[in-house]
């Protein structure tokens, strides 16, 4: 290999050639050298230094607190590349496996009422920093100051509705139930109710507007580093109005000084979702498996994939080895290249060269742009605690 | 001094646009290609191969794959500072960052350069180009004091 090189290359650089090999030498112990130079001078272009160092034969072994540690400090400089900001030593990690989850009847920990107000509809996603000095215990006056916020912000647009404004009216309540560990801040519950424009005087305010702000099962490790005043609760789902949803979350950056920004599901997590459905087809028939990519072509093309659900489940059944606790990333490519490969050989459009947009079964749909539905609230615990931790990856801080 | 370039179907645009930018330097040649093993028929006449480039888009996980395999094609001598990855939509929110990763723990165990580029705007493709153009330059020996050898200076170190 050495023999190779020093003939290739040009005179001038050959001698610089063996220089920079026998570096390769003492630090990489890969190149063999004939030679073996004690000494090593380094010509450093790019540093622009010339000092005889003397570097060591092996890797110099440094201190570590813990083998979990260094993991995660190394999956955040993986991560950014950027060196160390104080952001980043709340170390987060993209996790390779995760448990298998259990159906769980979440009626038993949680008032079904308000279970039932936060299935069955679609909610967009967005991340939420920590909230500085928010209190569960103040919601009430939280409820007044939103809505003067609203009818005051209200009127200064330029299309009065009258009768529509004053009637605006917040609830914050707490959903009960939903955090999983201790460091979990409870589910906050937000619906926003007014009149229609036209109603009588009696009828009912209804809701025009309603979010909530949760935090399942988030990273034990971060959610411990915060200081104390901080309230960490990731994931706002939200479902109304755009124009309302500025203001809340306007309201919110002002009171609370947090940040807010929009929450996409990647195609990592979106097959995630979509191995958890699957898994779920033995105790709840899923009805259909429902796969839509987006491929690059000129136009862009879509292709809804919709497999039968005995199918789906033979294949993922075959991809799952062994009955283990965990789902392993790879076991669920494995599944989604098997999909993919079957509708190559029917149609000779290679699936993986487009993007995954939205995975959909009759328990809940996700799209791409953050956009969620879950219509069974069976396995809603592990459905918000992967939202949670895609929150908590996003999160600049 | 010659350079080849290297891709997944569909995404031509930028390898057009890339290439036609570096030919504006002289002495250049620029080769395209979809995958390797290039075809045996022009062996005769191509001449010598200084870089190989590879086009990773990272939307899409078919062309990391298709790099992943087309780089069993290669002849061991030319990863010594003979190839280079060039990742494009980088920061696109859709990219699961496991991907990024994974490409990165690939150059570095390759030991060889990966640039990230932008490629939808003309500056982004100019600038990628020159960049392109400097790692050629010493991976041909015009540069003296410095060998290909050296591009994995600012790897991370991935154990």
């Amino acid at each position: 290999m050495i023999r190779r090189i020093y003939l290739t290359s040009k005179l001038n650089d050959a001698v610089i050639d063996y220089f920079s090999l026998s570096r390769f030498q003492l630090h990489h112990g890969k190149a063999r050298c004939s030679k073996s130079t004690s000494c090593c001078c380094f010509f450093s272009v790019m540093e622009e230094r010339s000092s005889i160092v003397k570097t060591p034969l092996n890797n110099v072994l440094t201190q570590r607190r813990s083998k979990s540690y260094r993991r995660s400090m190394r999956s955040c400089v993986e991560a950014t590349n950027l060196g160390y900001t104080s952001g980043h030593l709340t170390a987060l990690r993209i996790p390779r496996s995760r448990r298998t989850p259990k159906s769980r009847d979440i009626t038993k920990q949680v008032d079904p009422d308000q279970v039932a107000l936060l299935v069955t509809k679609e909610w967009e996603l967005s991340y939420v920093t920590p909230l500085y000095q928010f209190r569960h215990t103040q919601l009430k006056s939280y409820s007044k100051h939103l809505s003067a916020f609203i009818v005051s912000e209200k009127q200064q647009g330029l299309a009065i509705e009258v009768g529509q404004e004053l009637g605006f009216k917040v609830n914050f309540s707490v959903v009960l139930g939903l955090a999983e560990t201790d460091e979990d801040a409870e589910t906050v519950f937000i619906q926003i109710l007014s009149k229609h424009a036209f109603a009588a005087k009696d009828d009912a305010q209804k809701v025009v507007w309603s979010g909530w702000l949760t935090c399942v099962n988030g990273d034990l490790e971060y959610l411990r580093s915060l200081p104390s005043e901080f309230v960490s609760l990731p994931l706002l789902c939200t479902r109304g109005p755009e124009s309302l949803t500025v203001l809340v979350k306007s309201w919110f950056e002002k009171t609370f000084d947090c940040c807010f920004g929009p929450l996409g599901i990647n195609s990592t997590n979106l097959q995630w979702l979509a191995a958890l459905w699957i898994g779920c087809h033995p105790t709840i028939n899923i009805q259909y498996l429902k796969l839509v990519w987006t491929l690059p072509t000129l136009p862009p093309m879509d292709v809804k994939y919709t497999i039968h659900p005995q199918d789906a489940w033979e294949l993922w059944d075959s991809v799952r080895q062994d009955d283990t606790t965990d789902v392993s990333i790879e076991e669920v490519t494995r599944f989604i290249k098997g999909l993919q490969s079957h509708f190559f050989r029917h149609f000779r459009i290679e699936l993986s060269a487009g993007s995954l947009m939205q995975v959909s079964t009759a328990l809940g749909s996700s799209h791409h742009s953050g956009k969620i539905k879950i219509a069974s609230p069976t396995y809603i615990t592990t459905i918000l605690q992967l939202l949670t931790e895609c929150a908590l990856l996003k999160m600049p801080i | 001094m010659c350079f080849l370039v290297q891709l997944v179907k569909n995404e031509e645009q930028f390898q057009q646009k890339l290439a036609d930018t570096v030919l504006q330097e002289k002495n250049v040649n620029v080769r395209l290609a979809r995958s390797l093993p290039l075809p045996m028929e022009n062996d005769e006449s191509r001449p010598r191969i200084d870089l190989v480039v590879f086009i990773i888009h990272l939307t899409s996980e078919l062309s990391f794959q298709s790099a992943e395999t087309s780089l069993k094609y290669l002849d061991p001598g030319y990863f010594q500072g003979k190839v280079c990855f060039l990742v494009t939509n980088a920061r696109n929110v859709s990219v699961p960052p496991e991907r990024l990763v994974s490409v990165r723990k690939l150059a570095a165990s390759l030991h060889c350069p990966l640039l990230c580029t932008e490629d939808q705007t003309t500056e982004g493709v100019t600038t990628a180009a020159h960049r392109l153009l400097a790692i050629l330059k010493v991976a041909a020996g015009l540069v003296p004091m410095a060998t290909g050898l050296y591009s994995d200076i600012d790897q991370q170190k991935f154990e």
